[in-house]
């Protein structure tokens, strides 16, 4: 990969389209502080700023000082502690350094140095450095709120002009969610894959994104001109008109490439032979039903409920849940709903339960095993799918399991919830109880799982992260995290074979259903049904419709015996490349490369 | 006429040098006309800022050096030794 120029960032094509727009850069970590490269003949009015934001939050703070009883003790100390770091040289000299030299505006430059001094405590072995970290952006706080006082309106989404790029470290879904109402026209993001939140948010609100754009936040500020283009995952700033024009131009065609495949939506899903693969859709917000049903999904093949459990300090109701569920039912009823019960914990936390802190969250309190530690919220959502039930087909879908035990331990709690539903006389219907295959033991274990579950769902996100020991959100490994690495696809024919043997039916739900170039090894291994973000529903309609499934079995059985992702991905991409290409340039010209990656034409 | 003096001292407190001792450190410092820095496995700080302090993540077992230059050079360390042999007045 070539080196960065130092108008473009690089980062993950997370959610495609291009979007020309102003950037609003969001520090989440904090308070929101503006960021802006201020003008030569500015610096000395800001540094003068800087200075009287300092002295006023030392006044503040010795007077407090001063009411304190002379008795107070360690508390004057922590204050007189404060005091001597706004007089320290280390934040004053630094801060005034990079107003004068960076030309940054004072807050931007502040919160600048104070990240800097705390990456050294960052780095410290001991957690003693919390408390110093705590000390000092409690003292940058003080100032920049200083600061702020005076300028807080200086720069706000809605004083920019025109359609908003919203730069951030890392966004929640809620926060995605929340700002998507704004006129935000795309996103682009610090860290995150492309099966972060945001970026399955932003494919769901049809908005382009840019993850994993490193220093993305420090090297563009709020006004800055930018292009992002979200099918090469590439950041242009400050372009020139021209560039900007040709950005609108791709842009324009990957609308036309997009409504151009919706015309498919009405037809069903199958392969050139006519083997038919159900084609279902991941939702997390109870909308994008809706959505889902426009793109041509046959049901939800998985609703994400654990959206209704965070920022909230008490989990939902089975009232609220059931009506959240029953809106959903009736929006895609006579298609199916598959339900997945809770999946917090892991990098999912919600204010409503108490975790442990966790050495290790992905292999912790998480999922299943949550829900099994808390069975009266469990049993609240049970009953809540339950009722759901009476008005729609239903399916409930339990993640994490890696034992027949927890299978058997979640079934008993659905026993329960039917018959507390039944002794309260409400209304309900019975519902096929499946599970998520997504840890290595559950791989293991398949043909015994299968004799008990009513269907599986791979999940591959999981499975990828499980099986092959990776990380994903680790931008250091997160890149041998690939889908089409032998292990996972043996582990795949290995579920789908379990599935076949007990006549249950499976499918796949994770980000790998969505890669057009997993289709045909997935075709070829047998699995019965692909459930994507509804965005992508589509494309893997198009991309189905292009494949024999005689050639994917004889691909299935090739990859089978390949020692690595290398192979498989030059061979898949010599043998389907053509028929798919471009379907995955969003209309554009792509080429494959000699080894085998898929290559989008390259623009000044 | 000018002395350099300098000494290793040990942090006895539990909790490391956190900002409170560190304060005490800084504020004694202050007090001596000499140029003071403290330094721990090659990294220097002066002995009159808290941050760079804060900065050398003293925990428990560290073996700091204290070093003065100045016509106070020997008080000023002896000061500064007082102060890390007495936990910088914490219990522990």
């Amino acid at each position: 990969m070539s080196e960065p120029s130092p108008g473009r960032l690089l980062g993950i094509a997370a959610s495609p389209g291009v979007a020309v727009g102003t950037a609003f850069v969001v520090d989440r970590r904090k308070v929101a502080i503006p960021r802006r490269h201020i003008e030569a003949r500015e610096v000395d009015a800001e540094v003068a700023r800087l200075r009287g934001a300092m002295s006023a939050a030392r006044a503040q703070l010795s007077a407090v000082r001063d009411k304190l009883a002379p008795d107070a003790g360690e508390h004057s100390l922590i204050l007189e502690a404060h005091l001597l770091m706004l007089d320290d040289t280390l934040l004053t000299e630094q801060t005034e350094r990079a107003i004068r030299v960076e030309k940054m505006n004072a807050e931007w430059a502040l919160r600048q140095t104070v990240e800097n001094i705390k990456e050294v405590f960052d780095r410290a072995d001991q957690d003693y450095f919390r408390e110093r970290r705590s000390d000092v952006d409690f003292v940058g706080e003080r100032v920049l709120r200083q600061l702020l006082g005076a300028s807080s309106e200086i720069v706000k989404p809605l004083d920019l002009s025109g359609p908003v790029v919203l730069i951030a470290h890392e966004l929640s879904p809620a926060d995605t969610a929340a700002l998507a109402r704004a006129d935000v026209s795309a996103f682009v993001t610090d860290v995150g894959t492309s099966t972060s939140h945001t970026a399955i948010m932003a494919r769901a609100l049809s908005l382009p994104a840019v993850v994993g754009a490193p220093d993305a936040t420090r090297r563009i500020a709020t006004g800055d001109r930018l292009i992002v283009d979200g099918l090469r995952g590439v950041v242009m700033l400050q372009p020139d008109d021209d560039a900007v024009y040709q950005a609108q131009l791709r842009g324009e065609r990957y609308i036309a490439f997009v409504r151009a495949l919706q015309c498919n939506r009405a037809r069903p899903a199958e392969t050139l032979c006519g083997h038919p693969i159900r084609l279902r859709a991941n939702i997390e917000l109870p909308a994008e039903a809706a959505v889902a049903i426009d793109h041509g999904a046959d049901g939800i093949g998985l609703y994400r409920t654990e959206f209704l459990y965070v920022d909230r300090s008490e989990p939902p109701s089975e009232d609220e849940q059931f009506e959240t569920f029953r809106r959903i039912v009736e929006t895609m009823a006579p298609r199916t709903v598959t339900l997945r019960t809770f999946d917090l914990g892991g990098d999912k936390f919600s204010t409503a339960f108490r975790f442990p802190r966790e050495m290790n969250p992905a292999l912790g309190l998480r999922a299943v095993r949550l829900a099994l530690r808390e069975r009266e919220v469990f049993r609240a959502q049970l009953r809540a799918m339950l009722r759901a039930a009476a008005y729609g087909p239903v399916r409930v879908m339990v993640p994490m399991i890696s034992a027949v035990d927890e299978l058997r331990a979640v079934k008993a709690e659905l026993d329960l919830a039917r018959s507390e539903l039944e002794a309260s006389g409400k209304v309900y219907a019975d519902v096929p109880l499946g599970i998520m295959v997504e840890t290595p033991s559950a791989v293991m274990m398949a043909d015994l799982l299968a004799r008990e579950a009513a269907f599986f769902s791979i999940g591959t996100n999981d499975l990828i992260q499980y099986s092959l020991a990776i990380d994903r959100g680790n931008e250091h490994v997160a890149h041998l995290a690939r889908s089409l690495d032998p292990a996972i696809l043996r582990s795949i024919a290995r579920v789908v074979d379990a599935a076949r043997s007990a006549g249950i039916p499976c499918a796949l739900c994770g980000a790998m259903a969505g890669q057009l170039m997993c289709l045909p090894a997935l075709v070829g291994l047998g699995v019965d049904e692909l459930s994507v973000e509804p965005a992508a529903v589509p494309e893997v309609k198009a991309a189905l419709g292009r494949l024999s499934r005689a050639a994917c079995q004889a691909l299935a059985a090739e990859v089978l015996a390949m020692p690595g992702a290398d192979e498989v991905e030059c061979h898949v991409a010599s043998l389907f490349g053509p028929v798919l290409r471009d379907l995955l340039a969003g209309g554009e010209a792509g080429q494959f490369s000699e080894t085998g990656s898929f290559v989008l034409p390259e623009y000044g | 006429m000018s002395d350099v003096v300098s000494e290793i001292f040990e942090v006895l407190n539990e909790r490391g040098l956190h900002a409170r001792p560190m304060t005490r450190l800084v504020q004694t410092a202050s007090r001596f006309q000499s140029e003071m820095s403290v330094e721990r496995d090659g990294q220097v700080a002066n002995a009159k800022s808290v941050m760079g302090l804060l900065m050398l993540c003293c925990h428990k077992g560290a073996r700091v050096t204290v070093r003065a230059e100045g016509p106070d050079a020997g008080a000023a360390v002896t000061a500064i030794g007082e102060l890390f042999k007495s936990r910088f007045g914490e219990s522990a």
